[in-house]
């Protein structure tokens, strides 16, 4: 600014002063290009969108519309449209994450009907093709005391809603599907029969009750005006004693269910019918279909030798429907569950069967007869817990030109310069081949994954490790999204899982190695899963279930002869445990840090090795709550520990530098607790993990914490919810150690020697949205501005610079202040519509937004998930080190071929010309 | 014909064709020339003025850089301190036209040698470096100059550490 006062002439300066001092910033906002958005035709290049839709709860086919789908309605309170042939989303409708949106029913007929929520029950009826909503009207229960064991059915145009009380009675009311009319209010059946096993076949209501040795099968219409139980001794169906009820899967034609996972019973015409068809294994899923010979009874497993089970009889016969019959050992489908099927009537009179299969990982498949997989989805990856950008391989020529040129290696394997000169000379051959290769197969196979998993020149490919809820590991090619492998392992619970990149694939001869860290999913203890990030296949370690609990886990900064990164877990009897153990001499300056959520202690241990072991010695221990008790942390922020930084301070206005105080181990805490005069506070704390001194510190009155916290480099951000002012707030620190160095430039820096308090910057500004997540870019040299991104409640992820959330905006700017660069302050902080980087691509519930950094300086790699998968690249600081997308190479090189033959062209016409001159 | 012409002696004829030629190198002086005078004062005047002159001229030279000093204060008092295409251009010059007349002192003072030749040269070695060092100082008041910290913060090595640290809330 200053320098455009300056240099533009008088005449223009009073305006500028006018400016200046009608509205200054502007003028400033005008001047600071936030143009971080794309153009039309770059929409799908370097991001993508995939949309999920959670674990299916319900599903039906929709054979009614023209444009075959399948409705579904999912854990995640989502309803949705599958494409038949596809599977891709036709239309989505997210509810309420809460028990308000909670899908109780889906029925789909000509409409597409949903009862959501709990007390009180919205009932909806949606347009199948489009997804518009018809009608809804709510219902309000007198008594919702055991609400949670409602069923809603369909029947005849009329929603039935039966409450069992258990013991008692069951509660059944009707209404009018479309508008809500109770036809008879509420009747009460006398039912002391019931209990929790009882399942529901509308509309019939089956219980196993009565004393040991005199069991009988009950059943009930419970729609029915006059009450008739149908009552059998159970040991005419099945001879033990123990036996529960299943009802069947894939909303069956007629009333029945399995007993004691062994023996299939419908009831028709008030009675029971028991099949001949005995149920093939105890895991199987049956359905009751309707094909063109009569009911189907089909069965599905997982059998461990045999793979994917899928078998078929007809119901009235008992006889094998042959065709559909599936054994398929290489498909994997763990506990898998007939969602939905339909066999429809073909001229041919063959059973063309669509099955919808669920399976544990989430994971849902649309069959044909014969297990033919149509199209698969992976629903596992709407719950993404941790990611992890991993690196590829160089490519073997890159590797053998790289360890040429690795100065230890070289020294080591040549001894002479003939040995370099012909390894040099063999090098250069390989790389002939290579290329006369390339142009040879560039016809014959374009795309081949094995050989197309390499390193590109700018390292902006790479594989996305995702850990899933439901323990499934994807392995996901950044640039288009494809699932490259994926890993099932039922017996983790990844939350709070950690994912470490133990060895990069920089060091040719050896693999990269990924290792998560988890619990196990019934006893807690620790669980460790190692793997090639990039094949997915399990390595070292492999699967590894310990015996103790994890307290917590750190990666071991010095990598031993394999270039192998050691693992340290602290267990909860603080002991430390290494892999591998060969390591354990390499333990040496290394903490760790353990915080506890909900008393808001955080304590450090120093590691050492004493010649034998490793041993933890309990270091510091912090109240972050003080003496006062009901604090709890709510989020905790670490620097990456890649990062590096390489721009050493701010350059002041005065040409002056504010050096950065960048403690590389300092450690972020937001905790809230109650207060006896401001009812809530937030607390901020830098702690040194080192030391376990507190750096800096703010406090927030009035005010409930966000679980958002950003920090990088010498700034930290965290958001909280403003009870005074209700609104959104984000509070922001930089830490700085003066205009004079502490220490010299490049030297190593010891939290243990640090004996001065940084200068602390502070400041609050007004978030005028909703965020959900908050991530910093993260570049290579951290030499590129920084910016943060929030991923706001409307879908929106939004790239704000860091400049606006910067704690020195001065409040009266001065000359200095402008000639820096900085804003002035304003409270509200701008959220302009061209800041959205996934445009009008809208994002679902983002739970995470996950950075990396990539081989481009001026490049950061971003991935949200949550029901939603994005990824996209955002170049902070524009793309300096790139040419532009739109680079016209065409015209440069016909411009260049122009000037070329002109040149030569008018090399040769004058050199005619200076001949006939001199025979003149 | 020609004989005829030759021979006949026409009465207004005029014959420029002289056989005998008349020597006009004796032709008398011009009334009050004195020959030796004259001579006697052109052989003293020519070794004393021109050599004045030549050394007044060089002076000239020699102090022609001094004599710039204020014309370029003046030039860089107009300029302002704004770095723009205009003032850029002018500083450029103000540096650059010094520098070239200190690497061609030596053809300039070519013609002449003498007792004030070194007097002269360094003179003018002295005006141009004063030039040179206003150009500096004007680089200067425009921010030109490396010369804070700042503008070498870019070539710092980035800081390591010592103490290396893990972990996070607690697993359990």
């Amino acid at each position: 600014m200053g320098v455009l006062s300056t240099s533009i002439k008088p005449n223009f300066l009073g305006l500028l002063k006018f400016l200046n001092s009608f509205n200054w910033f502007i003028v400033f906002f005008s001047l600071i290009n936030l143009s971080v958005c794309i153009y039309e035709d770059q929409i799908g290049k370097f991001d993508w969108r995939q949309t999920y839709v959670g674990r299916i709860k319900f599903s039906q086919f929709d054979t009614v519309s023209t444009a075959k789908k399948i409705i579904v309605a999912t854990e995640e309170n989502v309803l949705a449209a599958l494409n038949l042939k596809t599977g891709q989303v036709v239309w989505r409708h997210v509810l309420e994450s809460a028990s308000t949106g909670n899908i109780q029913l889906l029925h789909v007929t000509d409409k597409v009907v949903t009862v959501s929520g709990a007390n009180p029950y919205l009932v909806r009826g949606w347009d199948s093709t489009t997804g518009v909503l018809l009608w809804e009207w709510s219902l309000m229960l007198q008594k919702d005391d055991h609400a949670e064991f409602s069923e809603w059915w369909v029947q005849h145009g009329m929603l039935v809603h039966m409450l069992p009380v258990f013991g008692s009675h069951l509660e059944v009311s009707m209404y009018n599907l479309m508008t809500g009319q109770n036809r008879g209010s509420t009747s009460k059946l006398p039912a002391i029969w019931t209990n929790e096993g009882c399942v529901l076949s509308p509309p019939y209501y089956s219980c196993i009750s009565g004393s040991m040795g005199s069991l009988l099968l009950l059943s009930l219409d419970v729609t029915s005006n006059a009450v008739q139980i149908i009552s059998k001794p159970l040991s005419q169906f099945i001879s033990t004693e123990e036996s529960s009820l299943r009802p069947l899967d894939a909303n069956s034609i007629q009333p029945g269910f399995v007993i004691g996972d062994k023996k299939i019973v419908l009831i028709k015409n008030n009675e029971f019918e028991m099949l001949g068809i005995s149920v093939a294994d105890e895991s199987a899923s049956v359905a009751l279909v309707d094909s063109t010979n009569g009911p189907m009874v089909l069965q599905t497993w997982t059998d461990d030798i045999k793979g994917f089970s899928l078998i078929a009889h007809s119901a009235s016969t008992g006889k094998e429907v042959t065709e559909v019959r599936c054994s398929d050992p290489s498909l994997r489908l763990p506990e898998p569950e007939l969602a939905a099927v339909i066999c429809s009537k073909t001229p041919r009179e063959l059973h063309a069967c669509r099955l919808l299969v669920t399976a544990a990982d989430d994971s849902l498949h649309l069959m044909q007869q014969a297990g033919r997989v149509l199209w698969t989805r992976e629903e596992a990856l709407a719950n993404v817990v941790a990611v992890e950008f991993v690196d590829l391989p160089v490519s073997d020529l890159d590797a053998a030109i790289e360890s040429e040129f690795d100065q230890k290696e070289a020294a080591k394997m040549y001894s002479s310069v003939w040995a370099a000169f012909s390894r040099r000379l063999q090098t250069q051959f390989q790389q002939l081949q290579t290329l006369l290769q390339s142009l040879q197969g560039a016809e014959t196979n374009a795309r081949d994954t094995s050989t197309g998993l390499v390193r590109d020149y700018f390292n902006l490919h790479k594989i996305i490790v995702l850990v899933t809820d439901v323990g499934k590991i994807f392995g996901m090619d950044n640039l288009s999204g494809a699932i490259l492998w994926q890993h099932y392992e039922p017996s983790l619970d990844p939350s709070g899982a950690a994912v470490f990149t133990r060895r990069s694939a920089r060091h040719p001869p050896h693999d990269a190695y990924l290792t998560i860290v988890g619990k196990h999913e019934e006893t807690g203890n620790g669980l460790i899963i190692s793997l090639n990030p990039i094949r997915g296949t399990l390595v070292g370690e492999r699967s590894l279930q310990l015996d103790v609990q994890l307290l917590q886990c750190a990666l071991l900064h010095r990598a031993d002869q394999e270039k192998l990164h050691a693992l340290l877990l602290l267990d909860r009897d603080e002991n430390v445990q290494i892999f591998p153990v060969s390591a354990a001499p390499l333990v040496e300056n290394m903490f760790i840090y353990v915080a506890e959520k909900n008393t808001a202690r955080v304590q450090g241990y120093a590691l050492k090795y004493d010649g034998r072991s490793v041993v933890a010695q309990k270091t510091w221990s912090l109240s972050l709550g003080g003496s006062e008790a009901g604090h709890r942390i709510v989020a905790s922020s670490a620097k990456p520990a890649s990062e590096r930084t390489h721009s050493a301070g701010r350059v002041l206005g005065d040409r002056s530098v504010l050096y950065k105080y960048t403690n590389p181990n300092l450690v972020l805490f937001v905790t809230e607790g109650p207060d006896a005069i401001h009812k809530d506070v937030v607390v901020a704390t830098c702690v040194d993990a080192v030391s376990g001194a507190v750096i800096a510190s703010a406090a927030v009155r009035r005010a409930r914490a966000l679980p958002l916290a950003v920090h990088s480099d010498n700034f930290l951000a965290y958001v909280y919810y403003n009870d005074k002012h209700r609104r959104t707030e984000i509070g922001t620190m930089e830490l700085y150690e003066g205009k004079q160095r502490w220490l010299e430039a490049g030297a190593a820096f010891s939290s243990l020697r640090a004996s001065r308090a940084p200068a602390v910057y502070r400041a609050a500004y007004v978030l005028p949205a909703a965020p959900r997540a908050a991530a910093v870019t993260h570049t290579e040299r951290s030499l590129t501005d920084k910016h943060v991104l929030f991923a706001l409640s409307t879908g929106a992820i939004v790239e704000l610079p860091w400049a606006y959330l910067e704690p020195r905006r001065p409040v009266t700017p001065t000359p200095e202040h402008r000639e820096e660069g900085l804003i002035p302050y304003a409270p509200e902080l701008p959220l302009p519509a061209e800041a959205v980087i996934n445009y009008n691509r809208t994002l679902h519930r983002v739970s995470a937004i996950y950075t990396a950094p990539s081989g481009l300086e001026s490049t950061s790699l971003v991935l949200a998930t949550g029901l939603d998968l994005f990824y996209t690249r955002v170049a902070p600081s524009k793309t300096f080190d790139l040419l532009k997308d739109d680079f016209d190479y065409y015209l440069i090189t016909l411009v260049l071929g122009a000037l070329l033959l002109a040149t030569y062209s008018t090399k040769y016409f004058a050199s005619r010309k200076m001949l006939k001159m001199a025979w003149k | 014909m020609s004989q005829v012409k030759t021979n006949k002696k026409f009465k207004w004829a005029l014959d420029f064709n002289q056989k005998n030629k008349v020597s006009s190198g004796e032709l008398p002086s011009p009334p009050g020339y004195n020959q030796s005078a004259n001579a006697n004062y052109t052989e003293t005047s020519k070794d004393t003025d021109s050599n004045l002159l030549l050394i007044k001229k060089l002076w000239d030279v020699a102090l022609g850089p001094l004599k710039q000093v204020p014309m370029n204060l003046f030039i860089m008092y107009m300029a302002g301190n704004s770095i723009s295409i205009f003032p850029i251009m002018m500083v450029g010059m103000l540096i650059v036209r010094p520098v070239k007349a200190l690497f061609t002192t030596q053809s300039t003072f070519k013609i002449v040698e003498g007792t004030q030749a070194a007097g002269q040269k360094f003179v003018y070695f002295i005006g141009n470096i004063v030039n040179i060092l206003l150009a500096l100082y004007k680089c200067q008041s425009m921010g030109l100059l490396p010369t804070h910290s700042s503008d070498w913060l870019a070539f710092e090595e980035p800081q390591t550490r010592v103490e290396h640290i893990g972990g996070g809330l607690s697993l359990l």
